[in-house]
């Protein structure tokens, strides 16, 4: 199959960053600025500003002069790069060939479209899951990525060469993209269309142009390939998220929240990795300790709506003294993933509706408190038993020639002191004189015993290594 | 005119078919588990312990008898595949005990004493994945409204929820079967849909005697 390159554009880079960093109220004016030529001017400014008369180019006293309820903020790189990087997780999915650039990138998609149906409907998944996100992109297509690039930007798509050099011929120069000195120049020899700049002898092009320009183009044409640096998912995953305006609120918490485990599902998928514990950070208004939750999963794996939940048990307890801020979600464990496998708990567990429930018990109670009670090979009686993880109690392999003495149904936690004058003694003596190998030596008879109340109770009298009676169980 | 009416039989058969429909006239056996004791099947209203119902066992004492009359009915179930789960129980159940009653221990899950225990009990019947819970409440987590729930949540499953709570805790309205656990390991139903039983039963072989000071 021949190579298709899909082009991505996020027109208003600056301003989109912002706002996905930081959402504002849809119709409020708002303008991105920065110094340019020693003067603070608008670069970028959405829709409700533009109506206020906002234009890109306006210094900002201008601006704010025209429009005082104008929202301004300066231009950041960082979160620039950031949305980018989004944009790039997201392409990521479709193709291993993503070449992120400074307001867009090129993905190979000729190479995914027996995966995923023919180009268009990839293009289409992939716009609409940027959609959900809240990103805006355009769109173009093109046989190489230079020409991807520049057709995103008017959003044309192309299937072949020829149809490319034909768009290619009778393309107006100043959609092209180019500095405005390097227009002017060609603007001054008479040339409107790419179609007139290609006929020209390439020697007297390279001679009068530079060599800078022709290169351009010539990867435009497809003459000479183009260099792409290619982008790698990161290897952790950890994005912060500003709240619009500080909240105490737990729904406007979630919310964002959601946005977050949108983000890790796309990082998780193009890693292809299972979610074993996810840590989030609440990051106070007034610069307190941030508050830190994390949730463990019984099973690796990604379900929102199951993780959502959890988190709203987790942030239930959470008393919010000040407004947070800021978020940070980090994926703090992941193991690779697999496919579903045989369970311990056999055919009753419909799907992994057991883990669902550990998960949703573990969240409020805390894990440690949902256990399987296993036997242990020792003969001293608070060594025989331990708690384990649910379900994952070996099966007691009995010995049934050998007849255990009997064991009262419930057994003390620790064994506790008592007095041998309430009690009446009834079975026994049971010795059990053992722990000599492990520093823990004892010597002891039990006895099941009445109290007064009538309650069979299990007790020993201890020789070594303190003397006198115990209780340490409760006959059903 | 003939046609507009439907006949008894036709009506009786629609209705029956209404498990949650109550009609005073006639009293329907639910789906029941054996309890192990053919005495105590006998004496039960459904010929056992009923599925998808609140038991309230009221004892002396946590701890004293609980565990000896349910333990044939949960060791069967779990040897038969389908979890169980004891929350919130005053003391530790020993393994060695249960395993030789017969239970499957992979299939026992323990939930230790702590707040929401009655919040636990309501989410694992909600997943319907357990074939009996027990839940232990000490006697100042009990509410009319926390055993509603737990009433409600029990009959969207199969299950059965025994709540055992000590003798002095108040008395709820909740539960459609209510037993009373004395010394000695003997049962008094207090509450059923027969009405109360003034017997006492000894199902299982009673290893107390009881000592009078």
């Amino acid at each position: 199959m021949s190579t298709l390159w899909a082009g991505l554009f996020c027109p208003q880079l600056a301003l989109q960053a912002r706002l996905h960093a930081a959402p504002i109220e849809p119709h409020t004016p708002l303008a991105v600025h920065e110094v340019l030529g020693g003067c603070t001017r608008i670069i970028e400014a959405n829709r409700a500003a533009h109506a206020l008369g906002i234009q890109p180019g306006q210094k900002l006293a201008d601006a704010l002069a025209i429009a005082p309820r104008l929202q301004v903020r300066t231009r950041c790189r960082t979160t620039e790069r950031q949305l980018i990087d989004r944009v790039a997780l997201a392409a990521y999915h479709y193709s291993h060939q993503v070449a992120p650039g400074d307001d867009g990138m090129v993905l190979e998609i000729g190479a995914s479209r027996r995966l995923h149906g023919n180009a268009d409907a990839l293009l289409a998944r992939l716009l609409a899951d940027l959609d959900q996100a809240g990103i805006v992109v355009r769109s173009g297509s093109a046989p190489h990525p230079a020409a991807a690039c520049l057709l995103a930007r008017h959003g044309r798509h192309v299937g072949d060469r020829a149809a490319l050099d034909a768009l290619l011929q009778h393309w107006p120069l100043d959609r092209l993209g180019l500095a405005n000195r390097e227009y002017q120049r060609l603007a001054g020899l008479g040339i409107k269309q790419l179609g007139q700049f290609l006929d020209l002898p390439r020697f007297e092009r390279t001679r009068r142009l530079g060599s800078a320009l022709n290169q351009h183009i010539d990867r435009l044409c497809g003459r000479v390939p183009t260099p792409l640096n290619y982008w790698r998912p990161p290897e952790q995953f950890r994005q912060r998220l500003e709240l619009p305006c500080p909240s105490d609120r737990h729904e406007a918490l979630l919310f964002a929240l959601n946005r977050l485990l949108d983000a890790l599902g796309h990082w998780l998928r193009v890693r292809d990795r299972a979610l074993a514990a996810l840590a989030v950070e609440l990051h106070p208004e007034d610069r307190g300790r941030a508050i830190e939750l994390e949730a463990g999963l019984h099973r690796p794996g990604f379900d929102r709506e199951r993780l959502l939940d959890i988190l709203r048990l987790k942030l239930e307890p959470v008393r919010l003294v000040s407004p947070i801020e800021a978020l940070v979600m980090r994926a703090a464990r992941t193991s690779e993933a697999c496919p579903g496998q045989a369970d311990l708990w056999g055919e009753h567990n419909a799907g992994d509706a057991w883990s669902a429930l550990l998960d949703r018990l573990g969240a409020r109670i805390g894990r440690e408190r949902l256990c399987g009670i296993a036997p242990c090979a020792d003969h001293r009686p608070e060594k025989a038993w331990r708690w384990t993880a649910p379900g994952t109690t070996a099966t007691v392999n009995g010995r049934p020639d050998t007849p255990e003495p009997e064991r009262p149904g419930w057994l003390l936690p620790e064994p506790k002191p008592c007095r041998i004058n309430d009690l009446r003694l009834l079975d026994g003596p049971e010795r059990i004189e053992s722990g000599w190998w492990d520093g823990q030596d004892c010597r002891r008879d039990y006895w099941s015993a009445h109290d007064r109340h009538g309650n069979r109770l299990w007790v020993f009298r201890e020789y070594k290594p303190h003397r006198g009676w115990f209780v340490h169980g409760l006959f059903d | 005119m003939s046609g507009s009416i439907i006949g008894h039989n036709a009506l009786d058969r629609l209705l029956d078919q209404r498990p949650d429909l109550w009609r005073g006239d006639r009293q329907r056996r639910r789906d029941a588990l054996a309890t192990g004791s053919a005495l105590l099947d006998g004496a039960l209203p459904d010929g056992g312990w009923p599925r998808g119902r609140l038991v309230e066992l009221r004892l002396e004492r946590l701890g004293l008898g609980e565990l000896e009359l349910l333990l044939p009915m949960l060791a069967t179930q779990t040897r038969q595949g389908r979890p169980i789960a004891l929350i919130a129980p005053p003391l530790v159940p020993c393994p060695q005990r249960l395993a030789s009653a017969g239970m499957d221990l992979t299939r026992l899950l323990v939930v230790r004493p702590g707040k929401h225990a009655a919040w636990v009990a309501e989410q694992c019947l909600k997943s319907a994945l357990f074939a009996a819970l027990v839940l232990w409440l000490p006697t100042r987590q009990c509410d009319e409204r926390q055993f509603r729930r737990l009433q409600l949540a029990a009959e969207t499953g199969e299950a059965p929820l025994f709540v055992c709570q000590a003798s002095t805790a108040p008395v709820t309205t909740s539960a459609m079967l209510r037993l009373q656990l004395h010394a000695g390991g003997e049962v008094e139903i207090l509450r059923g849909r027969l009405g109360a039983r003034a017997t006492r039963l000894r199902p299982t072989a009673g290893n107390i005697v009881p000592l009078r000071a």
